[in-house]
Order: C-alpha cells, then structure tokens, then sequence
C-alpha cells in the first residue's frame, strides 16, 4: 500500500492505495465518482476519460500511483445544473445525447480542447473527439454540439 | 389530439443528467456488504459437463459460494422458448455460463472464477448452417426440434415456370452476411438483492423487464409478484438486450446467499454472453424482362441462429417478408430457415432480419440493370412499390409508400458520381 | 508490489539493479499488461517523476529527445516537426489523443510491438538510442539494438534518442482500419537526403511486417545516388514490394500487404514536407 495525494474537481484527497489500482477504480469505486465509465478497459472508448494535469487521458490505462500530486477534472467537476458548462448545454440542445454512456467522456475532451483552443476549425474539433466512441449517435450531432459550444464560449 | 410536439425539436430531459454524469447505469450502483459474482463460461462450444469440482476455488479466501447447473430451481430461460440453460451442464456454445462464484471482492471472484475446474466431454461441432440441416448432423435440441431446423417460411406467389419463360435475363448468385456484434458501449451489470418485503429486487440495464422478471421469478421458482426489475439508465441496446444475460445468475446468488449481489461484465464477457446479428448465406435467382421489369425471384435463405433460438424465428420470417426487397415480382419463390448451430447464438439487431437481406436483392438489382444496360436508378423506378402494389405475401399496400419521391431526391447525387450510374 | 518514484535517472537504475522492477512509462501497454496478468511485475519504477527525461531539444549536431517525452509532446514541437518530420507524422497517426498525452517514444520501444509506429522513423533517422544501465552508458544506434534478443536487459533504462543532423527530409504513413485509434497494419518511413536533383541516401524503414521494425539495407543501396523522378518512385515501389514480400513469406497477410505497401510507401514519399526543399 502506499500513500499518494490527488486534487479532484478542487478538492484535496489523501488516499492509501495498492500500487496497482487503475485511476479509474480510484475515482469510481474510493471517490464515488461514478460519473467516469468503463466502456472497454483497454483504451479504446474513451468513456474513462478524465483531465489530468490540463490533459485528457483514458483513467483505466493510469495507474492512480501514476497521477500522485496531480489536478485532476471529473464529469462532476464541470458544470451543474443552474451553470452547466456551454458544452454540456450544446450536447443538451444539439441532441448529441443518446444513451448517454460516452457522454461525460465526450464532455470532458471536448471541454479540454476549448479550454486549449476557443475556436476550433471543424477538423481541430474531429481530431480532439476522435478518441471517444460514441455507438448511438453517429457523431454528426456529437461534432455540432462541440461546434456550438465554441461558438457560445465567446 | 395535440401533435405541436411531433416534427419539433425536443430536448430530451434525461440528457441533463447524463451531461453531468450523474444518470446511473447498473454498473454504478452499489450496497454495502455485496457480494460480487464472476460467472465461469465454457471454452468448448459443444461439450457435456461430466464434473466440477469446486473445492479449490471454495478455499480461496473472500470466496462465498459457487453456484452451478444443480443449484438452480428450474435451468431454463428464452424469449421464446425455455432452451437457454441458466448454468449449462450440456454446453451448446464458446461462452456458455457453466458456473458462477460469489466473492467479497470482484478481485478475488476472478481469481477464484479461475479455479473451478470443470471437467468436459466435448463433443463434435457444428459451425455451418447448412451442414447442421444435413439430416445425419446431431440435434443440438432434440426436445425441441427433431433436427437442427429451428424455422421454415416458405412463401409463393404467381408461378415460377411462367415467371422465369417471361425472363430475358437471370442473374443467380450466393450472398454471405457475418456475425455482428452489437457493442453497445456500456457492458451488462446487475445489482440484485432480496429486499424488506423478501421480494428478489434486480436494477439492471434491459429492453424488456417485463420479461427479464417472468424468467428470473420461472428459473427461481418464484412469484412473478415476488419479483422487482428496475431498468436503469440502458448503455445502448440495439437489440442485444432483449435477451436475459447476468440478471437470473445474480438473482440466484442473491436468493442463495441473501446479500446483495453485484455483477459487471468486462468487454471480453459481454462479448460472449450476448446474441448476434444472424448471419445469413442467401441464394438468389432474379429475373427481368429485356424492359426492365421484374417478372421472377427464387430465394433460399439460411440464417444462422447459432446455439439457442432467441428471436430466430421472428428474424428469418422478417427476412423472407422482406426478400423482394420493395419492389414488385409478380412470381417468387422464397424460403428461410432457422438453423441451430453451436456458433453464438443470434437474436434481435437493428433491422432483425431486414438487414441483412438488402445485401442480396440490391446487388441484383444492380446486376440486373448492368445486364440490361440500363441505370441502376431506372430499374429500381420500374419496379419499386407504389401505392396499390402487392407484396409476395399478398398484402396490398395502401399507405403512403414515397419511395418515388426518395428516388427523384436522390437521383442527381446518383448521377453527379463517377459515372457509376 | 512496490512502487517507486525515483528523481533521477542514476536512483532509477540503482533501484532497478535491486529491485527486480519494471520500468513504467506511460503505462498504455505496461497497464494493460497488468490488468490481463500477462505480466505480473513485482514492483514498478515510475519514470514520470525524472524531468531529465522529458527533453527535447538540439544539442551540437543532434536532435536530442528524452525517453519520457509522449507522443503529444513530440507532436507539438517544432523542432521535431522540422527536424524529424517523420517522427512528426507518426506523432499524429498514432493512438488517439488521450494515449498520445499518456504514451512514450521510450515505451513504444521497450514494448516493442511489431507496429510501434515511433520506431520506422527513428530507423529511418538514423536515430541512436542512449542506454543506462548498473554497466553505466551505452550509446547504439536503433538498428543495432533491435537486432538484440532480449531488446534490453531488466535493469536497463532507455535514456533517450539522438538524430543526428543531417538535413535528411523525412515523411511517415501508416495503413490502420481506421483514422483514429488504429494499430498499423503496415508502416513506411522513408528520409532522402538531397543533392540538386541528386538522392544521394535513402534510408527506408518498413513497420508491421515482422517481429519488429526494420530499416531495409538494400533498398537504401538501390535507390541511392540517383535522379528523382517518376521512374526512380517507381522503383523504389517496385523494390519496396519485394522487400514485404521476403519478409512476410506465407503469411496470410502477405498477399494484402504485398500490393499495399506500394501506396503506403507513395504516400510516405507525399507526406514530406515541401517548402524550402524538393518534394519527391
Ligand atoms: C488504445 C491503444 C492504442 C494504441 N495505439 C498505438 C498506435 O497507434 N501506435 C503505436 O505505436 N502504439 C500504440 N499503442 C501502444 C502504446 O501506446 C505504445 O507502445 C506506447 O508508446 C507505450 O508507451 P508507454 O509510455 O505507455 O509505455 P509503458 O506501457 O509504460 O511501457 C511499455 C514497456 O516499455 C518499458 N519501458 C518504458 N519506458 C522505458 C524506459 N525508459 N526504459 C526501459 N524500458 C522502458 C516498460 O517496462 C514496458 O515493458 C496503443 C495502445 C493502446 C492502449
Ligand atoms: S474504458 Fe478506458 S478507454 Fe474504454
Ligand atoms: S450516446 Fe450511447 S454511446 Fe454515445
């Protein structure tokens, strides 16, 4: 067991871990923050992403170990219901919600490219998407929803 | 009636939840002092169970219980027959639940999953459709169905002698279709548990909790009334929920040990334990006119249903209805079956069973109009149904059936392409 | 098991000696690894913590690039964008965003798959790889080191890479089912040096058609020192197919691959970048 300090959704945790638990395990399972999904656990759906250290990354490939000392953003550090974040109001109204599986993970990649980039061009917002599979909306709505949010951002 | 909504935009209210991440999914939903349960599947996809022995498995610390064929009260679940066992002891596919550990933690449930040890006798297989009709191929269902032919349709219309002398081209040819797996994102999970009033309470992610409830309460021996399905929020479905998957096998850790129980499948499990598209081998012979106008169609078509019929029969019946594809053929033959192998078995997909069959008509249709040195889009105008036009099974169409106007709005795309139309 | 997070390169190796440990990069494929007990490391040395490691930059006649630095990194940098332009393409190609920020050009080589999409450029480079080890520094080039079994010992650290620079221009394309998150199924680096109208070297580097990445000698020696035009791409398309076809023998992907890598390698060949310099 060891030691290691997270800051999640701004809020500072100590926590005594196996070595070899995944971040997402931490997050879902010690935290009770279920809003990250295992969609495949190899890497592949993107719907256990979450932003380390201003960057997005698949939480079942990152040892919690690995993200010690780090800034860590969840599904449930963005937005909430009286101030969502213009990202989750674009997939609200745009439609770009189904089932809803790959959402926060959608939400979070999107989120992270506006941070980065207020206005994106189509293909900068295709290639910042391209790492979350989404198996019910066919991306066109998933695209116009990040489209619309960086247009509203302003 | 009001209909302002109908052609509106609405927004979905679940959305807001689910941009949030707060919609539960089975997989998010815990309760203290929960079991967890591993199930362990066969590796042979036809093999008589002659022993397990647990005790390895029973030894490892954290392990609660293993569950297997004797421990359930009445083994058998299907959406339309009762031929899925819930625990096989006579395995009919990769993949086939044969026993289920119940751990305190998922971890250890693995681990242990790891050390029941089953003893096989594997017996021959069969991967092909058309072999399993063969008559000396071995039943996979005998109390069902004397032969591996779960389902015939047949259906005639006009006659085929006078169909095919009117043809001045025939195009005859084989089309295949694969196994496709739905792969809705999120995988199956259950959390079962026997509540306050002693009724078996199962919160899962399902198309069809009424009947999810009437096979747990059949394969445990209780009350339909005894017996609570809560549909969480569903991760996808697209017809590979319809099946039962891991709610009986929770259920009945829960009722065995009375703690909750929690069960979450990896990618790799939901790949083996939910039904497939049927993939189909379909034999086409089509016949035209020197105008271009359909006159005969003969059609074998052999859907794979795999291990157990599921939704089998309601697919091959919706591919020989729709075999035609929409147009008009005054003389057709068509015949579709339903063929038990030891493959996968295979269920409800999007399009259950339609889909698959555009394959083969649409690419004779185009071979038809290469023969004819016509358009692609003219042959599909010269026969495509109408209003008042009559199906092979005889049903006269009277509702709206735009496709004219489908084809006139897509025509100049057609033609815009590299000269392919 | 036990977890490090050693400072520096020197602690790491020291606890390597020790330890029986595992190095951990990124931790896309060591991670994974672990999960489906493929490989059940008895206590990991978590190189994220060695800011040494992450480096990029030039040095006298070298492009220098740190074992730690991921493929997010690499692909926002200018100067491998100028200097190792096929580095850069494979940067973008490779993964999705969220293992490029995650994944390492020193993993893709400790991994070692036969698809590593890092690797064909650095062959195709000239790169040589810095090696630490409890036997102290080793400096060889990549070739060399991919032609080792075990590729390296337990205790052994992979510094870096060094290109040296040598005005090759370079390009990278890959053939996945995919755009995103595709593994290759065939890779092509190529880097010409140029004179007037003169190739006068030509290092090629094919991926996903063997066990490991190779640079193919004798196609460097066919289409050295010669003019460049539609004949010589020819050639090289020509030369490139018999290569995989030497390689893959009776594999069932070899008559696939066999006709592919013709326009893989044209596409390398178009992925160069123009400006200030011929464009084969
Ligand atoms: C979904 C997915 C998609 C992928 N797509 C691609 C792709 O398109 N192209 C591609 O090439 N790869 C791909 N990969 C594979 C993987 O991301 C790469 O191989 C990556 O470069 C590994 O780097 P890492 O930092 O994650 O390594 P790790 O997983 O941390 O380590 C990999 C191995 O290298 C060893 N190692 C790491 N660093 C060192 C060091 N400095 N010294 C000595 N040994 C070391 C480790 O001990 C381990 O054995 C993909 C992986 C996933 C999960
Ligand atoms: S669960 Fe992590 S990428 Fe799919
Ligand atoms: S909405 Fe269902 S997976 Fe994206």
């Amino acid at each position: 067991m060891m030691d290691i300090k997270l800051m999640v959704n701004n809020k500072p945790y100590t926590l005594n871990i196996e070595p070899s638990e995944r971040l997402l395990d931490v997050l879902r399972t010690r935290l009770g923050l279920m809003g990250t999904k295992e969609g495949c656990g190899e890497g592949e759906c993107g719907a256990c992403t979450v932003i380390v250290d201003g960057k997005t990354v698949n939480s079942c490939l990152v040892l919690a170990a690995q993200a010690n000392g780090s800034e860590i953003t969840t599904i449930e550090g963005v937005g909430n219901r009286r101030k969502p974040h213009p990202v989750q109001k674009a997939f609200v109204e745009v439609g770009a919600v189904q089932c809803g599986f790959c959402t926060p993970g959608m939400v979070l990649s999107a989120k992270n490219l506006l941070d980065k980039k207020s206005k994106p061009s189509d293909d900068e917002i295709s290639v910042a998407m391209s790492g979350n599979l989404c198996r019910c909306t066919g991306y066109d709505k998933i695209l116009r929803a990040v489209k619309l949010a960086s247009q509203e951002g302003n | 009636m009001n209909t302002n909504v109908v052609g509106s935009r609405v927004i979905r209210e679940d959305a807001w939840g689910k941009v949030f991440g707060q919609s539960k999914f089975p997989a998010d939903v815990n309760l203290p002092d929960q079991l967890y349960g591993v199930v362990v599947r066969s590796p042979y996809p036809h093999a008589r169970v002659r022993n397990i022995v647990t005790e390895k498995a029973l030894e490892l610390a954290g392990v609660v219980t293993v569950l297997t064929a004797k421990d359930v009260p009445h083994n058998s679940h299907g959406v339309l027959f009762r031929d899925q066992p819930v625990l096989a002891d006579y395995v009919r596919m990769v993949g086939d639940p044969v026993a289920v550990v119940g751990a305190e933690t998922m971890e250890i449930a693995r681990a242990a999953a790891k050390l029941v040890e089953i003893d096989y006798e594997v017996l021959p297989a069969v991967f092909d459709a058309e072999q399993a009709m063969l008559p000396e191929a071995l039943p996979l269902h005998p109390e069902l169905k004397p032969t591996n032919v779960l389902y015939h349709m047949p259906i005639r219309r006009g006659t085929m002698e006078d169909g095919w002398a009117l043809a001045d081209v025939v195009i005859e040819n084989e089309y295949n279709t694969q196994h496709v797996d739905h792969a809705f994102l999120q995988p199956e999970a259950v959390l079962a548990y026997v509540d306050e009033r002693g009724h078996m309470v199962v919160q899962t992610a399902t198309q069809y909790a009424h009947y999810d409830r009437g096979e747990i309460a059949h394969a445990l021996g209780l009350r339909f009334s005894q017996v609570q399905v809560k549909t969480l929020a569903v991760g996808g479905a697209f017809g590979g929920r319809e099946d039962i998957s891991l709610q009986i096998i929770a259920a009945l850790l829960a009722l065995t040990t009375l703690r909750p129980v929690k069960m979450e499948n990896t990618r790799e499990e939901s790949f083996y334990s939910h039904s497939k598209r049927h993939p189909m081998r379909m034999y086409y012979k089509t016949g035209a006119t020197k105008d271009g106008k359909l006159v005969a169609m003969e059609a074998k078509i052999v859907g794979d249903a795999g291990a157990y019929a599921s939704w089998s029969i309601n697919v091959l019946r919706k591919s020989a209805v729709h075999a035609t594809g929409p147009y008009v053929i005054p003389n057709v033959s068509i015949d579709s079956f339903a063929v038990f192998t030891n493959n996968p078995y295979a269920g409800a997909m999007r399009g259950f069973g339609a889909a698959q069959t555009v394959l083969a008509y649409e690419s004779q249709m185009d071979l038809l109009a290469k023969a004819l040195g016509i358009s692609a889009l003219e042959i599909r105008l010269l026969n495509h149904f109408k209003v008042g036009s009559t199906t092979a099974t005889g049903q006269v169409l009277t509702g709206s059936i735009p496709l004219d106007q489908c084809l006139a709005k897509i025509a100049p795309y057609l033609q815009k392409g590299d000269g392919i139309l | 098991m036990k977890y490090f997070q050693p400072q520096s390169v020197r602690e790491a190796v020291e606890i390597a000696q020790t330890s029986e440990a595992a190095f951990l990069a990124g931790g896309t494929d060591l991670v994974l690894f672990m999960q489906t007990g493929k490989i059940k490391p008895i206590a990991l040395i978590d190189l994220g913590k060695i800011p040494q490691l992450k480096m990029i930059r030039e040095t006298e006649g070298y492009l220098e690039i740190g074992s730690m630095a991921t493929f997010a990194e690499m692909g926002n940098n200018e100067l491998i964008y100028k200097q190792a332009h096929a580095l850069w393409l494979a940067c973008h190609t490779m993964g999705s965003p969220q293992i490029r920020n995650q994944a390492t050009i020193g993993g893709n080589l400790g991994n070692c798959s036969p698809a590593a999409d890092g690797l064909p450029p650095l062959l195709a480079l000239g790169a040589e790889v810095h090696l630490v080890s409890g036997n102290g520094d080793e400096v060889i080039a990549l070739e060399s080191l991919l032609s080792r079994t075990p590729l390296l010992a337990q205790d052994t650290l992979i510094q870096g890479f060094r290109i040296p620079l040598k005005g090759f221009q370079s390009g990278f394309a890959k053939l996945g089912r995919r755009r995103a998150l595709a593994i290759a199924r065939l890779s092509v680096a190529v880097a010409i040096e140029v004179d007037g109208n003169l190739v006068t070297q030509v290092r090629v580097a094919l991926g996903a058609v063997g066990r490991r990445a190779f640079l193919s000698e004798a196609l460097n020696q066919d289409l050295s020192g010669q003019e460049i035009n539609e004949a010589w791409i020819e050639k090289g398309v020509e030369q490139v197919q018999r290569i995989v076809r030497e390689a893959l023998g009776t594999r069932a992907s070899a008559p696939y691959k066999r006709v592919a890598v013709s326009g893989v390698f044209r596409e390398a060949l178009d992925s160069f970048i123009t400006e200030g310099g011929s464009n084969a």
